[in-house]
């Protein structure tokens, strides 16, 4: 069997940054899996622009930013497969892939990253009432066949959820000449972010329902019509129902980490994130197993998935180096009022180098309010935030003299 | 309008379990079979959405047909799904008693069984202690049951699809997206249809929910079909312990919310039981699906309903008769198989075998053909090999190394046989039901458009010319590009 130091799992925007900043630590003898016949991942069906201002100081397109990455990984000659699909990571990290040369075959690695990124929530998970005609898509379906086939898969298009792919789609089927009649969100607040809001639906004049979605879907061939309900307490108020005459309904209602290998592995997920819950090092809950990306938690934006998986990275380097120090009593971060996750879920303070970065997500939208940090009965830190919401993920730095006051846990709330 | 100036013995009308599983009856025979459905696929309908249970016999009233036929099914289920390679799972099932009122049901239900014709072996009482061995999550509210092992699970459109596909090995003709518009006897039965009309000795109307009106063409039917619709939800493979398929005590509304754990490690939960028009037959409902949770966690706790992937809704063609009818009109030939509700899934076998050697034979003679294959040729379902039978596969063709459904690991190769067989996938849909490519966790998020573009490529259609499922339900609906 053949062994690397480090094994790749999965070739977008994680794992293309991880891989090039394990080579830089100086592992060489490295491998990236990727199950598209290309390296770049979700990216590369979003042709628009928006990406990079963090990492790059300017706008690119999907495209141009997995490019960027790509190149590098060539120019380092990094080694990577395409076409194959991991199957299963065994009990000693040693990995099973299948492709079409190969067929099953395992290869060995002293470390493992996990970066397979996420997939959609669709129609099926919500049990959208109705019948199942053709047009009911993904967002991100539709913006497969439009962005890399070249097809459209309607005219008149309705989309529920105000996830940011399907924002994205309303404005780029709008472009390609499809009337959007609106977007449809549950909650009182949008799951996308702001500037797409703007940039996707008021720049079009695509109105967005909050508090309101589908409770009908007609048409027996092809989608003939939806009924829109406003809700309260999620559930559809009788008498406010509207018809909307549409062949196609888009659903953005939410992406979820795909982690079937590592739950099958063993490792334990986070109930909020759906992906493994993590230490400061980015280390799974099996040793030498690191995860970063959107198999880890969603992110909403590309540049701070690369920022997060160079981290990530370098924790692997470490790892190899033998640098990390293990322990049975790691600080157990909690989640308190107001907050629904926070990532990474524990830390070990000895690993942490001048200072820890936490990424969070509020459970509401809030205006003018202190995020709190503390640690049993001691406060460690306050930050003033003028709005937050859950679709923004937020983040806290602590410094290696806040964490010198942590004791067994360390929670954040939000107060008023 | 002659369809194609053959003379037939038998038309079967619809492909659902019934016409599927008389097709291939009648193949064993020295007969020419002209199978007739007017959908893209075959058994689209009521096969399509059922609890997919291989019932013990237990249920229905002694002396019904129904009765009769399920208690004969099921033992015939095991070696039929053998010869043609269809999953089967002898899971054992068990009817949950909540009271002691309920408890007096089980009491009926043994007796009724036993009348039936299972055996003592076949049927009896189990204690709550022995209950909660064999399902760990069963409510706290059952306090007895009636066990019934053999009781099993099938994979119905599996079983459409498998018998009209050895049918076809045999020689049986299926023509699809044909619509039987009127049927008129002569010497011979003439079927008008919207491709033609087509003649023969024998007619056998198994069209379901459409029953009423099918015969209706031909006579003046003396029962009704009213579609029941039942509502269903699907639980992600492996997230939950079920064991045996798990019934609460039957009321007049029918078997009730009824947990089914499913060949491939779903859990089914439903169905609901509501008299609906035709065309409402395949909606789910709010309404619908809240009472198939409310009921459900009577029988079975810890359900976890987050882990549900789709839910669905299909019909069942109620008879006013209360049985299935099953008859031939007046000695004409002109057979109904028809208000096929449940346990029409468990009977089919049991069905066809006495509609041809009872009904049929009274019209033509059954001579043996001597070149009848009983099976199929085996399905490749690289999700039961080992890796190094795959990989023998892989070096003989490349594409069973190509996995295009991760959820359920389904190659190219397994896809593309689907295609190519006798009754061969034609649209998404088909794909998904022959190889449950997109039948997983993501609902083909990521696999519908390889699907697209291997079925073009096998049909030798333009993508856009690719059903998602019933005619005309194209997904790709124009061109960006590359024009």
């Amino acid at each position: 069997m053949r062994e690397y130091d480090v094994i790749i799992i999965g070739g977008g925007s994680a794992g293309l940054s991880a891989a090039i900043e394990i080579y830089k630590e100086g592992f060489t003898n490295i491998l990236l899996i990727e199950r598209d016949i290309e390296l770049g991942g979700i990216l590369l069906q979003c042709i628009h622009n928006g990406f990079g201002l963090k990492v790059f100081k300017e706008e690119l397109t999907g495209p141009e930013y997995a490019e960027k990455f790509v190149d590098e990984l060539m120019d380092l000659g990094i080694e990577y497969k395409l076409d194959s699909v991991v199957t299963k990571i065994n009990s000693d990290n040693s990995i099973e892939y299948v492709n079409t040369k190969d067929g099953f075959a395992n290869v060995k690695a002293k470390a493992l990253v996990l970066t397979m990124g996420c997939y959609e929530r669709n129609a099926g998970a919500i049990s959208i009432p109705g019948t199942r005609p053709a047009g009911v898509l993904t967002a991100g379906q539709a913006q497969k066949y439009l962005n890399i086939d070249g097809y459209l898969v309607g005219k008149k298009v309705f989309i529920l959820g105000s996830g940011d792919i399907g924002l994205i789609m309303a404005r780029r089927m709008t472009l390609e000449g499809a009337e959007v009649l609106g977007v449809a969100e549950i909650l009182p607040y949008s799951g996308g972010l702001n500037r797409n809001i703007v940039q996707c639906l008021k720049d079009f004049d695509i109105p967005l329902y909050l508090n309101h979605t589908v409770t009908d879907i007609i048409g027996d061939v092809n989608l003939e019509k939806i009924i829109l309900s406003k809700v309260e307490n999620f559930k559809p108020i009788p008498g406010t129902e509207v018809e909307f005459e549409v062949d196609t309904l888009l659903l953005s209602i939410g992406l979820i980490p795909e982690n079937e290998i590592s739950e099958n592995a063993g490792i334990i997920l986070d109930r909020k994130t759906k992906g493994p819950i993590v230490d400061e090092s980015y280390q799974t809950t099996k040793a030498g197993v690191f995860a970063c990306g959107n198999a880890l938690h969603v992110h909403d934006l590309v540049d701070f998935v690369t920022e997060e998986s160079r981290r990530a990275g370098r924790s692997v380097g470490r790892y190899l180096k033998n640098e990390l120090k293990s322990s049975n009593d790691n600080i157990q971060l909690l989640p308190s009022d107001g907050i629904s996750y926070i990532v990474p879920q524990n830390i070990n303070l000895n690993n942490i180098e001048n200072k820890l970065e936490l990424f969070m997500r509020v459970t509401a939208e809030y205006k003018n309010v202190t995020l709190v940090v503390y640690s049993e009965e001691t406060e460690i830190k306050r930050i003033k935030k003028r709005h937050m919401a859950p679709a923004e993920m937020e983040k806290v730095i602590l410094t290696k003299d806040d964490l010198s006051k942590v004791n067994k846990t360390l929670s954040i709330k939000v107060v008023a | 309008m002659l369809g194609d100036g053959k003379m037939y013995d038998v038309i079967i009308i619809g492909t659902g379990i019934s016409g599927a599983t008389i097709s291939r009856e009648l193949a064993r025979y020295n007969l020419k079979v002209l199978i007739l459905e007017k959908e893209f696929d075959v058994a689209t309908e009521t096969t399509m959405a059922n609890s997919a249970i291989v019932h013990s016999g237990h249920d229905p009233l002694p002396g019904t047909l129904k009765a009769k036929f399920n208690v004969l099914g099921n033992r015939m289920y095991k070696r039929m799904s053998d010869e043609l390679d269809i999953p089967y799972l002898p899971c054992g099932g068990m009817v949950v008693a909540t009271s002691k009122e309920e408890e007096i049901v089980l009491d009926e239900l043994l007796q009724r069984a036993l009348t039936n014709g299972l055996t003592k072996d076949e049927a009896y009482l189990i204690s709550r202690e022995e209950i909660s061995k064999k399902e760990p999550n069963i409510s706290e509210f059952v306090t007895k049951a009636l066990y019934l092992p053999t009781t099993a699970v099938t994979f119905p459109w599996e079983v459409a699809i498998a018998n009209i596909e050895n049918a076809m090995d045999n020689g049986a003709e299926l023509k699809l997206e044909t619509e039987v518009t009127d049927i008129n006897k002569d010497e011979y039965f003439s079927v008008s249809t919207n491709q033609g009309t087509f003649e023969s000795k024998v007619v056998i109307n198994a069209t379901g929910i459409h029953g009423e009106k099918v015969s209706k063409l031909f006579y003046k039917p003396e029962y009704k079909i009213t579609p029941r619709r039942g509502e269903y939800f699907v639980l992600d493979k492996n997230c939950f312990e079920i064991n045996n398929v798990i019934y609460p005590c039957p009321s007049d509304k029918g078997k009730g919310v009824v947990i089914t754990p499913q060949y491939h490690g779903n859990i089914l939960i439903g169905p609901t039981s509501e008299f609906v028009a035709t065309n409402q037959v395949g909606k789910t409902t709010i309404s619908g699906l809240d009472y198939v949770k409310k009921y459900a966690i009577k029988s079975v706790k810890n359900i976890p309903f987050h882990k549900v992937i789709r839910s669905f809704a299909g019909g069942r063609a109620s008879s006013n008769t209360h049985d299935f009818v099953i008859q031939d009109v007046n000695k004409t030939g002109f057979i109904n198989v028809t208000g096929i509700e449940s346990p029409g899934l468990s009977a089919a076998p049991a069905i066809a075998k006495y509609v041809v050697e009872q009904l049929v034979s009274n019209h033509l003679g059954l001579i043996n053909k001597p070149s009848y294959k009983s099976s199929r040729r085996k399905v490749i379902r690289t999700n039961e090999m080992t890796n190094d039978e795959i990989n023998e596969l892989v070096k003989e063709n490349p594409l069973y190394g190509k996995l295009i459904c991760r959820c359920e690991r389904i190659t190219e190769g397994e896809v593309i046989d689907s295609i190519h067989r006798n009754c061969g996938a034609r649209s998404v849909t088909g794909v998904k039901n022959r190889t449950r490519a997109g039948a997983g966790r993501c609902q083909g998020g990521f696999c519908q458009p390889e699907i697209i573009r291997i079925l073009a490529r096998e049909l030798k259609i333009d993508q856009m010319k690719v059903n998602y499922s019933k005619t005309g339900s194209y997904i790709l609906k124009s061109r960006t590009k590359g024009e």
